[in-house]
């Protein structure tokens, strides 16, 4: 056991890879005492997608307030009076994300660690979605096949125990977060995309327009969705009478096919028991309503976490690194950033 | 006992040092070789380890507040607003240029800082000495080193000009008559003097609340400025 004295197993875990400054306490990586997140997307709406310099800034100001406010909803106080933490160890994404607002939480939280003297411990963000899903439902069981869907990222990984992922398939061009607020911004529905396509679409008709599905039996587990966008455009200045409704619907139908389809293969062709949901774009409607009904047609256990839990958070976090801290032990103070982290 | 725990990464140096009344007990600066955040934490660890002095003696923080280049500017201020949380403690923030004054003080020169803010661009401000310290005389401001060869040229006093804006573009200030250059030992913010124009400031409990402590940036970012001129255009 590469683990130093666990104590309760309580861990503060700290989140500040993009937009969301995020601090949670987690005890032994499935009992979540506290998560708060703290969400910029109203300083960077005007911008239509995430400034990283803005970003960075919000970070500095606003992580040490979210820090205690962690501690607050958890009902621990950070010191007892004998001079002894209340938790025991510090844990931060390190990657992949915007470099600038990752120094921010990986320097906060190793100074924190060293402050109270206990050991810190660095965490892929990519691993934290996935074990957002088994931070819910402790009980999924391996092998689980994860499609992780965001703004940043779009990937289906294989899952095959603590620790063990294989990545069956990504995105070549653009993450599906990415074309929603591509969409979004031409349609005229603001930032971020995602959410404002998702609630237009109730009003549109998904059959009315037929968009293509790229990479759409291909036989890999790839995706591409940078040529939606041009797509969408083509189509409304032939036929500039579609209404914006239908646009919406048929585009989020054309994502959403591909995404669910290529999962659906993937899990069968490695005899998955489980499937999940995670990332931002996990809380799309239509793509839960699909991702269940797979579930419902293949007879594998589905799992959608809840939206608190699919978009950036630090409870993802804290639970990540109860696992890494058993498997790897601590990490070393001299960590830094690693913008391109991928998943291994 | 008061012992300040200071921290500078406002420039591609990054320091932090110990000090009180006796002066400062001990300082580490890394002029080269890992980045800030890489380097910053476990060189806080050996300092206090060489100069045995535990975190939990530490009464108070002090930052360098820039400007500088911001990512490596908010890895030392989100390390020092950390620490301060952690341990209840104090802070301080001190401008970078005053840190690059604060050696020189003992010139009667007037004393220009500039650092290197890239872009092709400088922060400066003047100074000059005073008891037991110096006395800034601008404002820091962001601008070109041509203009602030202009500027220099224009003056009628003998100047001291300082920092590794001032050496980047030491061809363009060559040629000033008034203008002497210190050398590269000076050029950047020292955490040594950091912790003794703190101690001073403690001494008056000239505290700032770290949660109004923010980096002194001077410009906006790049996507403000943008959005400022697409609005000036189109209205
Ligand atoms: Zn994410």
């Amino acid at each position: 056991m590469t683990m130093s004295n666990p104590g309760r197993g309580r861990i503060l875990g700290i989140e500040t890879s993009c937009d969301e400054t995020a601090a949670a306490v987690v005890q032994r990586g499935t009992s979540v005492l506290s998560s708060v997140v703290s969400s910029q997307v109203d300083l960077h709406a005007r911008y239509g997608g995430v400034v990283p310099e803005i970003a960075s800034r919000a970070h500095v100001d606003v992580l040490v307030p979210v820090v205690a406010q962690a501690f607050v909803e958890a009902g621990l106080s950070e010191v007892s009076a004998g001079g002894e933490s209340a938790i025991d160890a510090v844990a931060a994404t390190y990657g992949p994300g915007l470099v600038g607002a990752l120094l921010v939480g990986v320097s906060a939280a190793k100074t924190l660690a060293l402050a109270w003297d206990v050991p810190f411990i660095a965490v892929n963000h990519l691993e934290a979605h996935l074990y957002a899903a088994l931070l819910e439902d402790p009980d999924l069981e391996f092998p689980l096949v994860v499609l992780l869907v965001s703004g940043g990222h779009t990937m289906i990984v294989l899952m095959e125990g603590h620790g063990q992922y294989q990545v069956l398939g990504s995105t070549i061009d653009d993450a599906a977060g990415e074309a929603f607020d591509k969409v979004a911004r031409y349609l005229g529905l603001g930032y971020p995309g995602g959410p404002a396509i998702d609630a237009l679409s109730v009003h549109g008709d998904l059959e009315a327009i037929r968009f293509p599905r790229p990479m759409a039996g291909d036989g890999t587990y790839d995706f591409s969705f940078s040529g939606l966008k041009t797509a969408v455009v083509n189509h409304v200045r032939k036929h500039p009478e579609v209404t914006a409704a239908d646009v919406a619907a048929g585009f989020q139908e054309a994502v959403v096919d591909v995404l669910v389809t290529k999962t659906q293969a993937a899990a069968r062709s490695v005899g998955a028991r489980g499937l999940c949901l995670g990332g931002g774009v996990a809380a799309n409607s239509r793509l839960r309503e699909r991702f269940l009904d797979v579930c419902l047609a293949d007879g594998i256990r589905g799992f959608l976490p809840s939206r608190a839990m699919c978009t950036d958070n630090a409870a993802m976090v804290a639970s990540t690194a109860w696992y890494r801290w058993q498997s790897d032990g601590p990490s070393p103070l001299d960590t830094g950033a690693h913008p391109n982290l991928g998943l291994s | 006992m008061m012992l300040i725990l200071g921290i500078t990464t406002s420039t591609s140096q990054v320091g932090c040092a110990i000090g009180g009344h006796e002066g400062v007990l001990g300082s580490v600066n890394s002029a080269r070789g890992r980045r800030h955040a890489e380097t910053l934490t476990p060189a806080i660890e050996f300092l206090c380890r060489q100069t045995r002095v535990e975190l939990s003696e530490i009464s108070a923080i002090a930052v360098d507040l820039g400007p500088g280049m911001f990512t490596g500017l908010r890895v030392g201020v989100a390390a020092g607003k950390a620490l301060a949380y952690a341990r209840r403690l104090p802070m301080i923030g001190v401008t970078s240029l005053d840190l690059v004054a604060f050696p020189l003080r003992h010139s009667p020169r007037r004393i220009v800082c500039a650092l290197d803010a890239g872009r092709g661009e400088l922060y400066h401000a003047a100074y000059r000495r005073s008891p037991g310290g110096v006395e800034r005389l601008t404002e820091p401001v962001v601008a070109s080193p041509e203009e602030l060869a202009a500027d220099l040229s224009a003056r009628a006093d003998e100047m001291l000009l300082v920092g590794d804006g001032a050496l980047r573009y030491q061809s363009l200030f060559d040629s000033l008559r008034r203008v002497e250059m210190a050398d590269v030992g000076e050029a950047y913010p020292l955490a040594g003097s950091l912790v003794q124009l703190a101690h001073a400031r403690a001494l008056r409990e000239d505290w700032i609340n770290p949660a109004e402590l923010t980096p002194l940036y001077l410009r906006k970012p790049d996507a403000e400025i943008n959005w400022t001129t697409r609005d000036g255009v189109s209205s």
